[in-house]
């Protein structure tokens, strides 16, 4: 018998390169059906009652996350140090998915997993180099003039409130409907300005700022008290009746807010936290649905918004400016970008919010967004580790 | 290299009075709650220091010699409380504050201006003539001075050491009667630097005085003595008498109470890791 | 045991002869009779020094000069010795005549005190031609004397006009100056320096002495430089200023004569011949407020200054030397060396600072206490430079606004011109008085011409 002709040998290989190329072909596929593949640092799945993976270690630094929801309901995902929320995404619908970035010290974490009642994930950040560089010479002695001239600012701020929520109480005794409604849009101006750290007094906020939306028994619910209570009834109901009790709550919480503010511990990372947290919130809550539904006013709450978030900007940008000049002034340009648009918006007179068109809130919310992710980078830029 | 340093003084200081635990190698955030109240007290006097300026110019310009003569002293108070933060501004320092004999021409020279120009005018000349420019000038001046301290965030070291600043004012130009050389009106300054320093030093003590007893009670003593010695120098109308009148005895123990206050104060930004 | 009464009466006797030695040199000297020399005395058993013996003197030292003549002036380049005295005067003349006869005069004052030699007799009846201060014989003790004159000199008198060096001014106020006009300006600067504050003394009385008809004396700041003993490798650090800090360490280098014809001796185009050779003196007095200064964290003095306090090490190689050179491109921002540390400001080392260069020769002053209980003391400066406008003025403007402002106070100085030096036989300022002279016959020429 004589050898087998070459070309046997070909075939057989290119068989054989075939089936690999094959199965490579389906390792690949599935891995895409999977969402394996991420421009992220870790991947993470959840499903109706697990997430996947549940126990991730990292490296200590900038880390990213996508997080798919496989799951059927809308989830949020969180990472956790002890109580306190390190970073999360919320509001995930089913089938979509989002991308976290955050700057992550080392340390043990604990990871949510979509529902509540989930057993919790780990999250272990490891020593590494890029997390020792991030602790920058920036020492606390820089941070110290902007801690306390913003401690200055929340004073004065929160002084101006509740002279203002007095005046407004005053109008509302008096029952002049006109300058209620006056005292009413210029009471709320000091309070947007520190709302940056206002709102995270919780039991406070859910009085002072309480929305109907949120609320069972919405505008009739007891729960409906504070800034938006006494705008219902003067721009929708169009009368001052009733609200005395409403007027003199809100002075007595704006009062007991004033001296918490006062007494509140500032130290360097709220700072940092604070106006790119704020931004952010504007770009996906009032920005889309308006907030002032009755007076409509949003424009002039947002520019007291801008304020309150310029002047912390302006204070880290104090300490940024030796340690990231360019940063420093992208920074400034982001704000007069988003100022210069609001003051275009407002230019176009429209008489209630409500008229504003989409594209330009859609304006606006790009140039707030791009002001948000700016102020993320002062982290990692001055951040003390 | 700071590391050693701090070694090389506190083993220094180990030998002499301070113990090594005196000195923070680095500052708290417990010093922005004084640092906060600081800028406050400091707003609070220069809105006062605009208000009162605003009278005693009127009176200038209005010719009124009398009422213009009574408001001087009592006008600048309001700026020496806030000397170390006033003169992080040495142009309005310079226009508003400056004497005769930091020019050439002493009171001649045409870029002598401020206070002590009027003062001048008012006292040696014993008129308002011609003081109209100067009088708007210095009202310009402050209102500037409001504003520029209202944009600043005040750096730490200069508040807290300012408590020290102030009296290293007094011990140069207050003690020796050569601020207010024409009205002799130097025991208001006196008491107004040193209102200022004791308003720093209160701010900070609640951060020093749980370790430094014995620092703090010879401070406090201190404090409490120059203020007995220039109480019995309050005039009828609760301001003070010329400076003509302190006795030679009481300038003297005055002057060694500044120095030691000066002496003891300066140590406050090492205290609280500012140095 | 030995009965101490007889000691103290030879003590006193010892004390006795002494004094009566001394008084007696003196005597013999101006009687023209050398001082009977020590062993004429009986010889008394020395039973330790006395409280009014004169310090023992270093025979090296006061034997020790430099030379008068040469193409610059001494007390220029001339390293300093211990003690300085800088006298500002004004000038009583007539004529340029008057003038020469004037330079002449001192110029033979000045050569015969920094040489040294013995002190002329003269009859008892009369005023002793030497203040005596240095004995009978006057020891050159490393002495120099250094001429300048002033602006106004120029201005005064027309028979100068047009010959004033182009950068001579009258100083005028820096924003930090507090100038007292007692302390200010002149016609004409005398710098004496010599290793004994003695010496420097007993020269300037000898100027005013000799030169009373012409020199009305304006004010005066006695100095000096606290000796440093060398190294173990032989090297002589800086020395020290009323604040604690070496100064100088970044000075010119003396001996670089390249770098002394740009940086100090005049030679610009726009300056008159007679001035070639010559340096700008900038002088100022400025007072330390040291008690404050003393109550300032070490820290901050550093960063104020800009270099390390005991070593003088510049702050970004505080293990070097002092005369280490920062690297401040290295440091832009000014994390090692602040940009407003005073040597920073001085001079920053850029391309376009080194035209700024010039050679300081400071001493230290002390000279009392103020009305406010306060030292009065602080530094003598005094620079030398090819152009004053290139050097002092412009380095001062750069340290307007700096932090050690709150630490000083400037209160007195003026700006001079030291001629150019003299060969034997010649007097200092001759090349301004042919100059003037020159001027003056060539008037008349051109008068013809027209």
């Amino acid at each position: 018998m004589s050898a087998p002709p070459k070309t046997i040998h070909l075939a057989i290989a290119g068989a054989a390169l075939l089936a690999v190329a094959g199965a490579g072909a389906f390792w690949y596929a599935a891995r895409q059906g999977a969402g394996a593949q991420s421009a992220a640092d870790r991947l993470v799945t959840v499903n109706a009652t697990s997430c996947e993976p549940n126990a991730i270690t990292l490296p200590g630094g900038r880390r990213s996350f996508e997080i798919v929801n496989a799951s059927d309901r809308p989830i949020e995902w969180e990472i956790l140090d002890g109580v306190m929320v390190v970073a999360e995404r919320e509001n995930i619908a089913p089938g979509f998915r989002s991308t976290l970035e955050v700057q992550l010290a080392p340390g043990e974490y604990a990871i949510t997993c979509g529902l509540l009642s989930n057993p919790r994930g780990t999250l272990t950040v490891t020593q590494s180099d890029e997390a020792a560089a991030a602790a920058s010479e920036v020492t606390l002695r820089k941070f110290l003039g902007p801690l306390s001239e913003y401690r200055v600012y929340l004073v004065m701020q929160g002084d101006a409130a509740v002279k203002a929520a007095g005046a407004l109480r005053d109008a509302i005794a008096a029952g002049d409907l006109d300058a209620a409604r006056q005292a009413w849009r210029q009471a709320r101006l000091p309070y947007r300005r520190i709302e940056p750290l206002a709102y995270r007094f919780s039991d406070l906020k859910e009085r002072i700022d309480a929305r109907a939306a949120y609320l069972q028994g919405r505008e009739q619910d007891p729960g409906f008290t504070g800034y938006h209570r006494i705008e219902y009834g003067l721009f929708a109901e169009g009368s001052t009746q009733g609200l005395a009790p409403f007027a003199d709550g809100l002075l007595a919480d704006l009062t007991e807010l004033a001296a918490r503010l006062k007494q509140a511990p500032l130290d360097p990372g709220l700072l940092i936290e604070m106006p790119a947290d704020s931004a952010l919130q504007i770009v996906q809550g009032q920005l889309p649905q308006g907030e002032n539904l009755y007076a409509g006013n949003d424009l002039q709450d947002l520019g007291a918004s801008l304020e309150g978030i310029g002047k912390l900007a302006g204070l880290l940008r104090q300490v940024a400016a030796q340690v990231d000049p360019a940063l420093d002034a992208a920074i400034g340009q982001d704000l007069q970008a988003a100022e210069a648009r609001l003051a275009e918006i407002e230019a176009q007179g429209h008489r209630t919010y409500g008229d504003v068109p989409p594209a330009a809130r859609d304006a606006l919310a790009a140039e707030l967004t791009q002001f948000s992710q700016d102020l993320r980078k002062l982290q990692p830029a001055i951040g003390m580790n | 290299m700071v590391g050693q340093y701090l070694k090389t003084t506190a083993l220094a200081l180990t030998l002499g009075v301070w113990g090594s635990g005196m000195m923070a190698a680095e500052p708290s955030l417990d010093l922005v709650g004084p640092l906060a109240e600081y800028k406050l007290y400091v707003a609070q006097n220069t809105a006062k220091l605009v208000e009162d300026v605003t009278a005693f110019t009127d009176a200038v310009k209005a010719g009124d010699l009398e009422k213009a003569r009574s408001l001087f002293a009592p006008t600048r108070t309001s700026y020496e409380k806030i000397e170390p933060i006033a003169e992080l501004f040495s142009d309005l320092d310079v226009s508003i504050d400056a004497r005769a004999d930091d020019y050439e021409q002493a009171e001649q020279d045409p870029a002598f201006t401020g206070f002590h120009r009027i003062e001048y005018g008012l006292w040696e000349q014993g008129s308002t003539d011609g003081l109209a420019e100067y009088a708007d000038r210095l009202l310009a001046d402050v209102k500037d001075l409001d504003a520029r301290i209202n944009g600043l965030t005040f750096p730490p070291e200069v508040v807290v050491g300012g408590a020290a600043v102030l009296m290293e004012e007094v011990a140069a130009t207050k003690i020796s009667g050569e601020e207010d050389r024409y009205s002799r009106t130097d025991l208001w300054d006196f008491d107004a630097n040193f209102e200022g320093a004791q308003k720093i030093y209160e701010l900070l003590r609640p951060l020093i005085a749980g370790d430094r007893a014995d620092f703090v009670a010879k401070v406090d003593g201190n404090f409490a003595a120059v203020d007995e010695v220039l109480a019995k120098y309050h005039s009828a109308d609760g301001g003070f008498v010329s400076y003509e009148e302190l006795t030679d005895a009481d300038r003297n123990a005055l002057s060694a109470k500044v120095n030691t206050l000066a002496e003891d104060l300066s140590t406050l930004r090492g205290q609280l890791g500012l140095g | 045991m030995r009965d101490p009464a007889p000691l103290s009466t030879t003590r006193r006797r010892l004390l006795g002869r002494i004094g009566l030695g001394a008084l007696g040199g003196t005597v013999a000297a101006g009687l023209g009779i050398p001082p009977l020399p020590a062993r004429a005395q009986p010889d008394l058993p020395r039973t330790g020094p006395q409280v009014v013996e004169a310090p023992a003197g270093h025979a090296e030292t006061a034997a020790g000069h430099v030379p008068f003549y040469g193409r610059h002036q001494a007390g220029i380049l001339t390293p300093r010795p211990a003690s300085g005295i800088l006298a500002a005067f004004d000038v009583v003349l007539a004529s340029l005549d008057d003038f020469e006869r004037m330079l002449r005069r001192l110029t033979e004052r000045a050569a015969f005190l920094t040489q040294g030699g013995a002190v002329p007799a003269r009859d008892p009846g009369l005023p002793p031609a030497d203040s005596g201060l240095l004995g009978p014989v006057v020891a050159p003790d490393d002495l120099t004397i250094t001429l300048g004159f002033g602006a106004s000199l120029f201005d005064r008198h027309d028979w100068l006009a047009g010959l004033k060096p182009a950068h001579l001014q009258r100083m005028v106020q820096f924003p930090n100056d507090a100038l007292d006009p007692a302390l200010c300006h002149g016609d004409l600067s005398l710098q004496f320096c010599a290793n004994l504050p003695d010496t420097c003394i007993h020269a300037l009385r000898d100027m005013l002495k000799n030169l009373s008809e012409f020199l009305v004396l304006r004010w005066m700041i006695e100095g000096s430089v606290p000796p440093v003993p060398p190294a173990p490798d032989g090297s002589t650090p800086s020395a020290r200023n009323f604040l604690g800090f070496r100064d100088g360490s970044a000075n010119p280098d003396a001996n670089d004569a390249a770098l002394m014809q740009r940086v100090v001796w005049t030679h610009g185009p726009d300056e008159p011949d007679w001035a070639r050779g010559g340096s700008y003196q900038a002088v100022r007095v400025i007072r330390n407020l040291v008690e404050r200064w003393d109550r300032t964290p070490l820290r901050e003095q550093e960063q104020i200054f800009g270099r390390t306090k005991m070593t003088g090490a510049p702050l970004d190689a505080p293990e070097a030397g002092e005369y280490a050179v920062p690297d401040y491109a290295a440091d832009p921002e000014g994390v090692a060396t602040p940009l407003d540390a005073h040597i920073r400001l001085a001079n920053p080392r850029r391309p376009d600072s080194e035209r700024n260069l010039m050679l300081r020769r400071p001493f230290n002053y002390s000279r009392g206490v103020l009305r406010n209980g306060q030292l009065d003391q602080g530094l003598l400066f005094i620079a030398y430079q090819a152009d004053l406008e290139a050097g002092f003025i412009a380095v001062q403007e750069r340290l307007n606004g700096e932090p050690l402002e709150e630490y000083i106070k400037p209160v007195g100085g003026g700006y001079f011109f030291a001629p150019p030096g003299i060969a034997a036989g010649d007097y200092l300022g001759s090349s301004l008085v042919d100059a003037a002279r020159r001027n003056r016959t060539a008037q008349p020429e051109s008068i013809k011409r027209e």
